[in-house]
């Protein structure tokens, strides 16, 4: 045995659904960011690890087609690569960037579906656009929520998940997880700052 | 008058009745509580929409060689990316290898290794370390690839994992992440020879399924150039179970 039990300290990177999640520590966003900016050749790779799903599952949930969604995540990151200049990672983070260019890729998917369903539905399709647009919005919010829960670390995912979809009350939840009242309102005011933070700087509709 | 308690405004914002009647006299006259609590309540209808079952899905594994084997994106990085971190059954640990030594002799690198070794021996474990004026992080990541289960195993078709191979000041690091569910036991990190027999371990990986590890001084990375994880039973053994969660190359 060489090397056994060298398991760094953990810390916010949580255990959630995205292999992106523990990549790189969430600490280090401003780093990949600023390596991003500067082009660096593995920024691009990190960037994928870490907001692929974001990016796939956005498309996917408002495109519905896997292909176009597989289509609309691989412009996104090569857009997001060659426009890196313009990328400024004081404005906002990587995450919010990614999502804005997706924004536009699917935006772009639906009206070229449009436009493939002819102009006799012209009219109506104006509308139906920017039906679509707060559709795309929406699935962003959530899918961005949908995210960071993920990378909420336990118990404070399992507490507020039970909060969010169960008719369990505080009290209830600590009985059942037999936790004190006062971390779990704690842990439950925590998590809802932390999941509106996350909205705030990755979603469109606030 | 002072503002609800951060915490029973939270609790309303889920649904939960306000305790007396002051809360909701207070909430009707106070615009900074008020307004906490719509933002609030945003969140939580946004994530009640959202679902529980809203995880995010990983994009099919092929798709990173097309944004990898885009001309815009080939010719903006140089070979390091071109093929090294496209994800594929038995990527060449031996091409991986010749470009894996000149990164970390490459002198900017060295010189800011150089700079900062006698400062942090001892700090180990941060991701990242700044020291002073010193932009350039003294962790410099050198690759990362894909960890993928095996057609053998079908119980661990839904695993997936990633490794970032890292240079620091005390060498090779290695920081696996699995996504699997627990099983009965543990997960261990091993180094997987050509030869598919010989193996290192590096150690297990936490609670988290992550885990970062020294890649022992001196190992003949042409040789062992995979990465298995492995659940381990709880009987004493050091050997391995022969249960292979993922294994993929080792990032160079």
């Amino acid at each position: 045995m060489i090397g056994r039990k060298d398991s760094a300290a953990e810390d916010a990177a949580g255990p959630g659904g995205a292999v992106t999640a523990a990549v790189m520590e969430r600490s280090s966003d401003g780093d990949l960011a600023a390596v991003f900016q500067k082009g660096r050749p593995e920024a691009l790779a990190l960037a994928y690890e870490r907001y692929g799903a974001l990016v796939y599952t956005i498309a996917r949930r408002s495109l519905g087609e896997a292909a176009d969604a597989e289509d609309v995540t691989q412009q996104v990151f090569v857009s997001a690569w060659r426009g890196r200049d313009s990328f400024d990672p004081e404005r906002g983070g990587l995450a919010a960037w990614l999502t804005a260019i997706t924004r536009n890729k699917v935006t772009d998917v639906f009206r070229s579906r449009q436009r493939e369903a002819g102009a006799l539905r012209a009219a109506v399709g104006q509308q139906a656009a920017s039906g679509q647009a707060t559709a795309v919005d929406q699935v962003i919010d959530r899918v961005v929520l949908s995210d960071e829960l993920a990378r909420l670390g336990e118990p404070q995912r399992l507490i507020i998940t039970l909060a969010f979809y169960t008719d369990l009350t505080h009290d209830q939840i600590a009985r059942t997880l037999r936790l004190p009242v006062g971390t779990v309102k704690s842990h439950i005011r925590r998590s809802l700052l932390r999941l509106r933070t996350r909205l705030e700087a990755d979603g469109v509709s606030h | 008058m002072s503002h609800i308690d951060p915490e029973v405004l939270a609790l309303i914002a889920l649904g939960e009745e306000a305790e007396g009647p002051d809360a909701r006299a207070h909430l009707a006259r106070c615009p900074h509580c008020a307004h906490e609590l719509r933002a609030l309540v945003s969140v939580v209808t946004v994530a009640q929409q959202a679902g529980d079952s809203g995880a995010l899905e990983s994009p099919p594994p092929a798709l990173w060689s097309r944004v990898a084997a885009h001309p815009d994106v080939r010719a903006g990085q140089g070979p390091t990316m071109a093929g090294g971190h496209e994800p594929g059954p038995e990527p060449g640990g031996a091409a991986g290898l010749r470009r894996r030594r000149p990164a970390w002799r490459r002198p900017a690198a060295a010189a800011v290794v150089g700079v900062v070794a006698g400062l942090i021996i001892g700090a180990g474990g941060a991701a990242i370390i700044h020291i002073g004026q010193q932009q350039a992080p003294v962790i410099h990541v050198m690759g990362t690839s894909a960890l993928r289960p095996l057609p053998q195993f079908p119980q661990w078709q839904a695993a997936s994992g990633s490794a970032v191979m890292q240079t620091s000041p005390a060498g090779l690091r290695l920081r696996v992440t699995v996504e699997a569910p627990s099983g009965p036991g543990f997960f261990e990190v091993w180094l997987l020879a050509r030869n598919g027999v010989s193996m290192i371990s590096l150690g297990d990986l936490n609670r988290r399924h992550t885990g970062e590890f020294t890649v022992p001084p001196g190992t003949d990375l042409h040789n062992y150039s995979r990465i298995d994880v492995s659940l381990q039973p709880f009987n004493g053994s050091t050997a391995h179970s022969r249960i292979s969660v993922v294994r993929g190359a080792l990032p160079s």
